[in-house]
Parts: structure tokens; C-alpha cells; sequence
């Protein structure tokens, strides 16, 4: 009876396989089909936007800096420029010029990156002649007008580099160690996306070292309250406020205590399933893995200030909000640093406890909890840390604490308050800051 | 060496931290407890917020006496900071507590004594030693068990303080349903206004980052401590790094505050801001990488008669090169997130709109932005592990 | 006279707790291969380091070449320097720096500064370097990073960086005690070679009794900071053996 599902079986894998076999055929084909096509179409398209970031980054810069408002307006920042349909051409034609004759008279940033250079074809020395390099250089311009129809074909030997009697090969190692950078193309080429970068940078952010000199003075009600914090409303509640500054710092540094302190409780068992060489053994583990790793990348990347909005409406405005906030940023946070330092562990003493007959657990218990608890401890101290600053970030978005009182302070032009609240905020953040790097420098 | 008497200034450290910093350190902890405790019971018993319980020599006294016992007798927090243990007999033991209530005055004594020994170790003949008793488990020492009860009294004054009400969590959930539902439909219209947001943050990461890094790299130099020796260096090195950790505690967030004041809220004012904390904090990283670095290069280009501005460009750059760029990548990294948290208080870029947003309650807005910050954060720590990968 | 005179030389260390070498004196004529040996702590890296003034001696003199060392100026310390090669146990190369670069700094106390901060050494110490790192038989490896080399290839390094210096004096402190026995051998005979060929006094420290007898013209043994033996190789018998190296020793040959 049960032969025929037998026979399907065999039929079933015998299918399979030649299917997954087939697969794995085509993958690898394909896979040295990428790696010969790579250095000549992937490393050109890289050539070719560099050029064309160049350009675009260079009329962005102009663009901004000639339309003084777009502080306002950040959405017109980039736009595409209004050009003719014959001005788009010449454009793109620009561009794959520069990007073909830099790669043919000198090593460009592309073929940097992929490793490689020319070289006269037959193998005899390195440098390559001048009219090699422009007849490379011609027939360049055909392979790209066939949409690099030579490469698809042979990307081992593709025709325009037949033609030029060049060969394009992997960049000898220590050849040109002691050459001046500006000599070579590519770290010009570099160079110059560099500065351009810098302009552009300089531009979007709307950088005016001449405000920062001039308006010195703009602040001075702040610098007054830094200098001389006034602390009236140090241990008695400010009269629009619930808190006093004390209260409020006191609010804070429990919120990232009980954060911590939750989130290290969760993160800690979490983070062995999210250890590589302890979860990672079979189909189930390599899941859970998986999804552990999966889900402290995501609510790592999720900023408390989301979460503390989305609490701040759920169980109300203050402190209990921000703690949540917190504690779940802290568990995603932790976790991940945990599960790093579970899977960078000594495995000599995990292999000396399964060798002594231990289950799962008791090789975990013996042999990689008295190596992670130090590291664990220093993590969660730092962590408190992070959370104690993070707290007046929270705070800004209805989390309570000194972020609330600081924000109220702001919004409501109470300079020497805010000052007040900075000072003391920053010799909290200073002594704790100073007390647990030595508890730290103890402890590991 | 015992014949011959400390020397002047291992008297002046022994009575300075026998004599007033263990003291100190002591009544310190006590007072933190006393002050937890008093927060823990005040919500139990009446419900609100009580600082300091009791009448006011209660605590005075619990905390003096119980730091002066404590060192007398068991072995308090400062001890084991300061890595001693007392040595002596119990009759000794009394007659140092007895002693110790000198206070500064003890410790002004010591200074006098040729072995620097505190007033109660004299007469009672007991010694404070370096060193630590038999390793015993946390639990069956007194600093563990106050440190256990501190951190009990604490988790349960902050459940008290933060009003934390589990309750809410529950009943309360129905009603964000329809928040909920808007962050899963986040508003793409503004998918080509966050880009461009994007970019903005991104560029105010990468402004400070570059701009941060010289800065830091040639202060560096000036905190490190095996390079700033002489009546010149040490002071500069100590100037240095007190000035970089002072500035490091005020957050990149409170610098945002001031330049927004200062040069007007937007994408200047947060580059500035992670600029400042990002030379600052790459300053400790550089300097203690260059405290770290091998001294052997170091011995050998001095001993071919290099001179010092020579013995750092062959012996010392070459170390550190890479581990520089490795940290100015991972600040840049860090940069990208702290961007957006700048933003929020008026640091432009995509952070600020965020932060409207979730002022406001516009939830499909704030996803949408959260979207992108997030692909812009996992893009650039991608990027910022591949790179440090092929540093190392 | 002689070419190094070390007059009643006294290290004390960290505040009076540690006395590394108590009124040590002997002077070394030129071309001797002179060989310092006794246990680990027994001072022989400090009384080597006392020479170039690594360490500062706290009170006695070394006087090269009829100057005194321990008064020089910073200024006038380095261009002694520059006269005094040294080898280094743990070979001390800049790790990821080349070969080359490695053995240019050799040069560093001739090149003026500018020069050097630039990095564009002059023609004919790019020579140089060449014909020391062809010396010691490493021309091959002139560009490679010089953690890619082995123990024994990176000695050979440290050994072309004094040759760099045209040393007069070379210091070597404990050269081989990191090098397995048969590249120890290549190691000592290329400070051999310098002592021989080129007169290069050379002041060596030695863990291996046996690598000092067939090396060495002449051995002195430190024992906790004072001479205990100065004499030649020979005239080490097993009483003197015990009296350096303690009771429980046994001489170990290295071949």
C-alpha cells in the first residue's frame, strides 16, 4: 500500500534535485559571468555616476547658494535644472567621455575599486603605449554604443580591448607604493568628489561661519544663565510646573534606571537566542536566530522619541511614557551588544563543559556566563548612560522629566531657567559619567 | 622600606585617601540610601515624594556613624574602591572607630605620622593594608547586600516616582488603535520631501564628522599622557582632558539648544552641535588609542637619535592612522542617528519635521519620516562596518 | 683609551622602591663583543638602556669616546644617538609600516627634520637601504608590511635599521630571546659580522650562557643590579655558573 507513495517520493526528490542541481549550475555560471562583467560594465556605470554626481553636486551648490530663502523651502534644495533636450545630451555625453578617457589614459576611481588596470596584452611589462590607450579609447566608444555588447558576449576577452592589444588585470600589489597621490588618476578623482562633497555639504547646511562670529551676543540671556545658573526653583516647583529642577532630574535618572535595569532583565536570556554559536544549530535555531537578531535591528533603528509619542498617548504624558520609551530602545539595544559578545566568547571552556557530558543550559551556566558578565555589566552601566541622556531627548516629546522642564523653559523664553537646567544636567551627567567609568575600569 | 618612612607625598596620598576619601565615599553611598529609601518609603506609607525622612540629625547621624562603623568593621565601599582591608583586633578596631570621628583633623594628622597612619591606626594598632580578603560571593559581603538593598529601594521608589501604572497599559490600548493604524499607512506623498530631508541630515552628519575629526586628532596629541610629559605637557594634558570631559557631558542635544539660539534654528545650528560633541568624544577615543599604542616603535626611532617631532611622525602615526579612521567612521555613524534626535529640538534636517510630526499626532507623517530615517541608519552602519572591517 | 667608560652607574626606579643597578662600573675597548648576561631583572636592560640615556641613570657616568653622555644637551644626546645602533627584543618595528620605511628611520638622526616630517629621504639613503636590507638578505621584501614577516625576518630588520646609522656602538638587548634556536644563531652572527667586519663595538645582553661563550669576547654578569663576573668566556666554571644564576640552575645549550 505504501509503495506508490514511495515511488512518489523518489520520483518527488529525484525531481528536486535535478531541479536544485540545475539551479546551483546557473548560479554558478552566472556568479563568473558577474565577476568577469564587474571590473568592465559595473566598475564604468560607478565611472560614470561619479561624473555625473560631480556635475549635479556642483550645480546643487550653485543653485543654493543663489536662492537665499531655501531654509525655509527644504523641499527645493534639489531640483533637476531646466535644461533643452540638447542640453540633456550633451550632458550625457559629457559625462561618458570624461568617464571613458579617464579610463583608458590613467586608472580610474572604477577600476580602483574593482582592483584592477591595463595592461599591454601578451604580458610583457606594465606600462601600456599611447597609442594602445587611444585606440582603447576609440573602441570604448563602440562596446558602449552596442550598450557593451562585446563584454556580454566574452567578457574575457572582450573586442575593444582585442583591438587596442590590451588586457584588463588584477592591479599588481606594491607596484607604484611610492607614487605622489596627485599624480594617479583616481585619487584625483577622488579628491576632487571629496571637495565637492564638502561644498555641497557646506551649502545644505547652510553654513555661515560669519553668523556664528556675529551673533556671539544673540544668546545672552543664555550665557548668562550657564554662567550664573539661577536656582531659585532648584528644590521648590518653578510656579507653571509641577517640578522642581531637582524633582525633575531625579524623575530622569529613575526613568533610565528602570529602563535599564527592565531592559537588561529582557535583553539578557533574549540575547543567547540571538547568539550565533549558541542558538544557530539546526532549522529551528537558525529561525529563532533569525528572528531575534530581526527584531533588535528593527527597534534599534526606531528612535525613543517614536515611541515615546505613541506612549504619551496611550497611558498619558509624563515620566511612565518615557520610561517605556526607553525600555524598549534599551532591550533592542542591549540585546544586540549581549548576543555580539555571547558569540565572540573563548570557546575552549564551552567545548571542555559539553565534553564533560553538560546539557544546553548547564554548558551556558559553566562556560559562558562567567565569560559575558563582566562585558554585560560594563554594557549596562554605559547603556544607563546613554539612557540618563536620551531621557531629556524623551522628554521633548512628552516623556517627562528635565526634557519636559527644559522644553517648557524653552518654549517659554526662560533663558536663565534654561541655562539653570543645563548646568545642572551636564555636572549630573559629568559625575555619573566619571563614577561609572571607574566602576567600569573595576569591574573588567 | 619600612625603616626608612614614606616619603613626603605617599604620606600626603595615604592620609588623603584613608583619612578623607573613603570617609567620604562611605557616608556617600549611605547618604544615596538613606535618600532612596526615604523616596521608596514616602510613596508607600504616604503616597508622595519625601527626600529626606525623619528629623534632620536622624539621617545626619545614621550616615556619619554608619560610614565610621562601616569602615570600622566591615569592609565599606571606599575600601574596596580603595583596594584595602583593615587588619587588627577587635579591641583595636574600637579604638579606631573611636578615633575616626576626628574627621579631617585625623587626616591632617597623618600627614605628621612618618608612616602616614591615621590617629586610630596608631593607637589601636590596626593598619588599613592593600589588598582584598578570600574572594567571597557578593552576597556575603556588606557592600553587596547594600548594594542589593539600594538597588531594591530604588526600583521601588522609581516605580513610585515615574507613576507607573500597569493598568493603563491595559484599559487605555483601545484607544490607540486608530494611531496605530495611521503608522501603518505611512504618508507617501512626502516621500520626495524626506529624501531631500534626508540629504540634509545626512550632509549635517557628514559636515561634522569630517570637520570634527582634524580638531580632535591634534588635540589628541595634547591628551595623551605618554606624550605630554614636563611642567609644560602635564598640565596641558590634564587642562585638556578635564576641558573635553566637562564639554563631553553637555549633550549633543543641549548644544543644539544653544547654537539654535545662537545662529537660528536649522540644519547649521545641529551641525554645529554634533560637531562640538563629536570633537569632544572622538578626542577621548583618539587619545586613549594613543595612550594605548606600543611604546617599543616608540624606544627604537628615539634611540636612532630622531628627534620628537620625528619620533612621532615614524613611530606613532603609523600606529594610529587606522584606528583613527576606523572611530571617525563608527562617529559618523553615530552622527547619523544623533542627527535626527538634534533635529527634534531645532537642528533642521529630517529630525525636525519628525519631531512636528509626533507633536502633532500626525502618526502616518512620522512613519513615513521614520521610514527613511531608518533605511538612512542602516544604509550608513552597513557602510560605516564594511569600511571599518577592511581597516582592521 | 677606551671607547665606553661606565663609571659607578646607579639606577633607582619609581620613588625609591625599585634599585635596578647599584654602582656599576667597566669600560669596554673598541671592537670588543662584550656580552652582558644574568637573570631576567638582574638589570642588563637598564644598564643598555643607560647607555643611549632611554632611561636616565640617577647618579653615575657613561662616557663614549671621552664625552660624557649623561650631560649632553637634548640637541647634542641625539647626535650621539644617531653614533649608537640598537637591537631590540621584541624587535620594536612600526607594524604596519614597510620594510623600507621601517629601516629609513634609521636614518632619521642625519636627515634634517623638514626632510623627514615630509617624508622624502634623499637619494642616497634610499641606496643605503637597499644595501642593508640586501645585507641582511631582505631585498625581496623591501615593500611588504613588516608584520608579514617572520620573527627571525623582522630581527633582520631591526639589524638593517642600525646598520642604517653606521653605528660605532651597538647596543643589543636580548636580540634572540624571542627567536627559536636556529634563527638565533643567524641573528648573532649577523652582529658578528658588524663586530668584525665593520668594528662595531658591540654590548649585548644574552639569556643563554652557551650563546654568550660562542659569541662573546668578553662576558660580564650582572646579579640584582651589581657585577658579579667580568672576564672572558672561558673562565666561567660551574661555581661562578651557580653563583649567577642561582643554586637550582642547570646551563642549557642552545645549538
Amino acid at each position: 500500500m505504501k509503495e506508490w507513495l514511495f515511488l512518489v517520493r523518489r520520483r518527488f526528490r529525484s525531481w528536486a534535485t535535478s531541479l536544485l542541481t540545475w539551479l546551483h549550475g546557473a548560479y554558478v555560471a552566472f556568479s563568473q559571468w558577474v565577476r568577469l562583467v564587474r571590473p568592465r560594465l559595473i566598475s564604468f556605470l560607478f565611472d560614470w555616476i561619479a561624473w555625473v554626481y560631480l556635475l549635479y553636486a556642483g550645480f546643487s551648490v550653485h543653485h543654493i547658494r543663489t536662492s537665499p530663502t531655501l531654509i525655509w523651502r527644504p523641499e527645493e534644495k534639489f531640483v533637476l535644472p531646466e535644461l533643452s533636450p540638447t542640453g540633456w545630451i550633451v550632458v550625457l555625453l559629457v559625462t561618458i567621455e570624461l568617464a571613458l578617457f579617464v579610463r583608458s589614459f590613467g586608472v580610474s576611481l572604477g577600476q580602483r575599486a574593482f582592483g584592477v588596470s591595463l595592461a599591454p596584452a601578451g604580458g610583457s611589462g606594465t606600462r601600456v603605449a599611447f597609442p594602445r590607450r587611444v585606440l582603447h579609447f576609440l573602441a570604448s566608444h563602440l562596446a558602449l554604443a552596442s550598450l557593451g555588447l562585446p563584454v556580454l558576449v566574452n567578457p574575457e576577452r572582450p573586442w575593444h580591448e582585442r583591438v587596442a592589444g590590451v588586457v584588463l588585470v588584477p592591479r599588481a600589489r606594491g607596484a607604484s607604493r611610492y607614487r605622489p597621490w596627485w599624480t594617479s588618476a583616481y585619487a584625483l578623482t577622488a579628491a576632487v568628489l571629496i571637495g565637492v562633497t564638502v561644498a555641497l555639504g557646506w551649502a545644505v547646511t547652510d553654513i555661515q561661519l560669519g553668523a556664528l562670529v556675529r551673533d556671539v551676543g544673540k544668546p545672552a540671556r543664555l550665557w548668562r544663565g550657564l554662567s550664573r545658573p539661577d536656582l531659585s526653583y532648584f528644590f521648590t516647583p518653578h510656579p507653571m510646573e509641577t517640578d522642581s529642577i531637582f524633582g525633575a532630574l531625579v524623575k530622569s535618572l529613575f526613568m533610565a534606571l528602570l529602563a535599564t535595569v527592565l531592559g537588561a532583565a529582557i535583553a539578557f536570556p533574549l540575547s543567547f537566542l540571538g547568539a550565533r554559536n549558541i542558538t544557530a544549530t539546526g532549522p529551528v535555531g537558525r529561525l529563532v536566530y533569525a528572528l531575534t537578531r530581526g527584531f533588535f535591528n528593527v527597534f534599534r533603528s526606531i528612535e525613543s522619541i517614536f515611541w515615546a509619542s505613541i506612549f504619551a498617548i496611550w497611558v498619558g504624558f509624563g515620566a511612565f511614557a518615557g520610561t517605556i520609551a526607553l525600555f524598549l530602545h534599551t532591550i533592542a539595544a542591549l540585546g544586540k551588544l549581549y548576543s555580539e559578545q555571547v558569540e565572540h566568547i573563548d570557546p575552549g571552556p564551552v567545548e571542555a563543559a559539553t565534553a564533560a557530558g553538560g546539557n544546553r543550559l548547564q554548558v551556558i551556566k559553566q562556560a559562558v556566563i562567567p565569560q559575558v558578565l563582566p562585558p554585560f555589566l560594563a554594557f549596562t552601566l554605559y547603556r544607563w548612560d546613554i539612557n540618563l541622556r536620551m531621557a531629556t531627548v524623551v522628554g521633548f516629546v512628552g516623556g517627562g522629566g528635565i526634557g519636559l522642564l527644559l522644553k517648557n523653559f524653552k518654549d517659554g523664553g526662560e533663558w536663565t531657567q534654561v541655562g539653570a537646567v543645563i548646568v545642572t544636567f551636564a555636572v549630573t551627567v559629568w559625575l555619573l559619567d566619571f563614577v561609572s567609568g571607574w566602576v567600569r575600569e573595576r569591574i573588567v | 622600606m619600612s625603616g626608612e618612612g614614606l616619603p613626603v607625598l605617599g604620606r600626603l596620598r595615604r592620609a588623603f585617601t584613608l583619612g578623607l576619601l573613603v570617609p567620604a565615599a562611605d557616608a556617600l553611598v549611605l547618604a544615596l540610601l538613606w535618600f532612596v529609601g526615604s523616596l521608596f518609603f514616602g510613596f508607600l506609607l504616604h503616597g508622595r515624594e519625601v527626600y529626606f525622612a525623619g528629623p534632620w540629625w536622624l539621617p545626619l547621624l545614621v550616615i556619619v556613624e554608619g560610614a565610621l562603623l562601616w569602615a570600622a568593621w566591615g569592609r565599606s565601599p571606599g575600601m574596596v574602591l580603595a583596594g584595602v582591608v583593615l587588619r587588627g583586633s577587635a579591641r583595636g578596631r574600637f579604638l579606631y572607630w573611636a578615633l575616626s570621628h576626628l574627621g579631617p583633623v585625623g587626616a591632617g594628622l597623618a600627614l605628621l605620622d612618618r608612616e602616614g597612619r591615621l590617629p586610630g591606626e596608631r593607637v589601636g594598632g590596626v593598619e588599613f593594608v592593600e589588598g582584598r580578603p578570600t574572594h567571597r560571593p557578593w552576597y556575603r559581603t556588606s557592600v553587596g547586600w547594600a548594594a542589593a538593598l539600594g538597588m531594591a529601594l530604588a526600583l521601588g521608589a522609581a516605580v513610585g516616582t515615574l507613576q507607573i501604572d500597569l493598568q493603563a497599559l491595559l484599559t487605555k490600548a483601545p484607544a490607540t488603535v486608530k494611531y496605530w493604524q495611521q503608522v501603518l499607512r505611512p504618508n507617501t506623498s512626502l516621500l520626495t520631501l524626506g529624501i531631500q530631508l534626508l540629504i540634509e541630515t545626512f550632509f549635517m552628519a557628514l559636515m561634522a564628522t569630517l570637520f570634527a575629526a582634524p580638531v580632535a586628532a591634534a588635540l589628541s596629541f595634547l591628551a595623551a599622557r605618554n606624550l605630554t610629559r614636563g611642567w609644560i605637557g602635564r598640565p596641558v594634558y590634564l587642562l585638556v582632558r578635564l576641558a573635553g570631559s566637562i564639554t563631553r557631558s553637555v549633550d549633543a542635544v543641549l548644544w543644539a539648544i544653544i547654537f539654535g539660539v545662537w545662529v537660528g534654528m536649522g540644519s547649521f545650528a545641529g551641525s554645529l552641535a554634533l560637531w562640538v560633541h563629536s570633537i569632544v568624544d572622538l578626542l577621548k577615543l583618539y587619545a586613549d588609542q594613543l595612550e594605548s599604542i606600543d611604546p617599543g616603535p616608540v624606544e627604537a626611532v628615539t634611540a636612532t637619535g630622531a628627534s620628537r617631532l620625528e619620533v612621532i611622525r615614524y613611530a606613532v602615526i603609523p600606529q594610529i592612522v587606522n584606528p583613527y579612521l576606523s572611530f571617525t567612521l563608527y562617529r559618523w555613524d553615530i552622527n547619523v542617528r544623533m542627527a535626527t534626535v538634534v533635529g527634534l529640538v531645532g537642528g533642521g534636517g529630517i529630525g525636525f519635521r519628525l519631531g512636528g510630526a509626533l507633536t502633532d499626532f500626525n502618526f502616518s507623517n512620522a512613519s513615513m519620516y521614520m521610514i527613511l530615517v531608518i533605511v538612512l541608519v542602516w544604509a550608513i552602519d552597513y557602510l560605516s562596518a564594511r569600511l571599518r572591517a577592511k581597516l582592521a | 683609551m677606551a671607547h665606553l667608560v661606565i663609571e659607578s652607574l646607579t639606577k633607582i626606579y619609581e620613588r625609591g622602591k625599585v634599585r635596578a643597578l647599584t654602582d656599576v662600573s667597566f669600560e669596554v675597548e673598541r671592537g670588543e663583543f662584550l656580552v652582558l648576561i644574568g637573570l631576567s631583572g638582574s638589570g642588563k636592560s637598564t644598564l643598555l638602556r643607560c647607555v643611549n640615556r632611554l632611561v636616565e641613570p640617577t647618579t653615575g657616568r657613561v662616557v663614549l669616546d671621552g664625552v660624557d653622555v649623561t650631560r649632553l644637551s637634548p640637541r647634542a644626546l641625539r647626535r650621539t644617538r644617531r653614533k649608537i645602533g640598537m637591537v631590540f627584543q621584541q624587535f620594536n618595528l612600526v607594524k604596519r609600516s614597510s620594510v623600507l620605511a621601517n629601516v629609513l628611520t634609521g636614518r632619521l638622526g642625519y636627515v634634517p627634520t623638514w626632510r623627514a616630517l615630509l617624508g622624502r629621504f634623499p637619494k642616497e639613503d634610499l641606496e643605503r637601504a637597499r644595501r642593508a636590507l640586501s645585507r641582511v638578505g631582505l631585498l625581496e621584501k623591501m615593500y611588504a608590511r613588516a608584520d608579514e614577516l617572520s620573527g627571525g625576518q623582522q630581527q633582520r630588520v631591526g639589524i638593517a635599521r642600525a646598520l642604517m646609522q653606521e653605528p660605532e656602538l651597538l647596543l643589543a638587548d636580548e636580540p634572540v630571546s624571542a627567536l627559536d634556536p636556529a634563527t638565533s644563531h643567524s641573528i648573532m652572527q649577523y652582529l658578528e659580522q658588524m663586530n668584525r667586519e665593520d668594528g662595531v663595538t658591540v654590548l649585548a645582553s644574552l639569556h643563554f650562557l652557551s650563546l654568550a661563550r660562542r659569541y662573546g669576547t668578553r662576558i660580564i654578569a650582572l646579579k640584582d643590579g651589581r657585577i658579579v663576573f667580568d672576564g672572558p668566556p672561558g673562565a666561567i666554571d660551574n661555581a661562578k655558573f651557580k653563583e649567577i644564576y642561582g643554586e637550582d640552575a642547570e646551563e642549557v645549550e642552545v645549538r
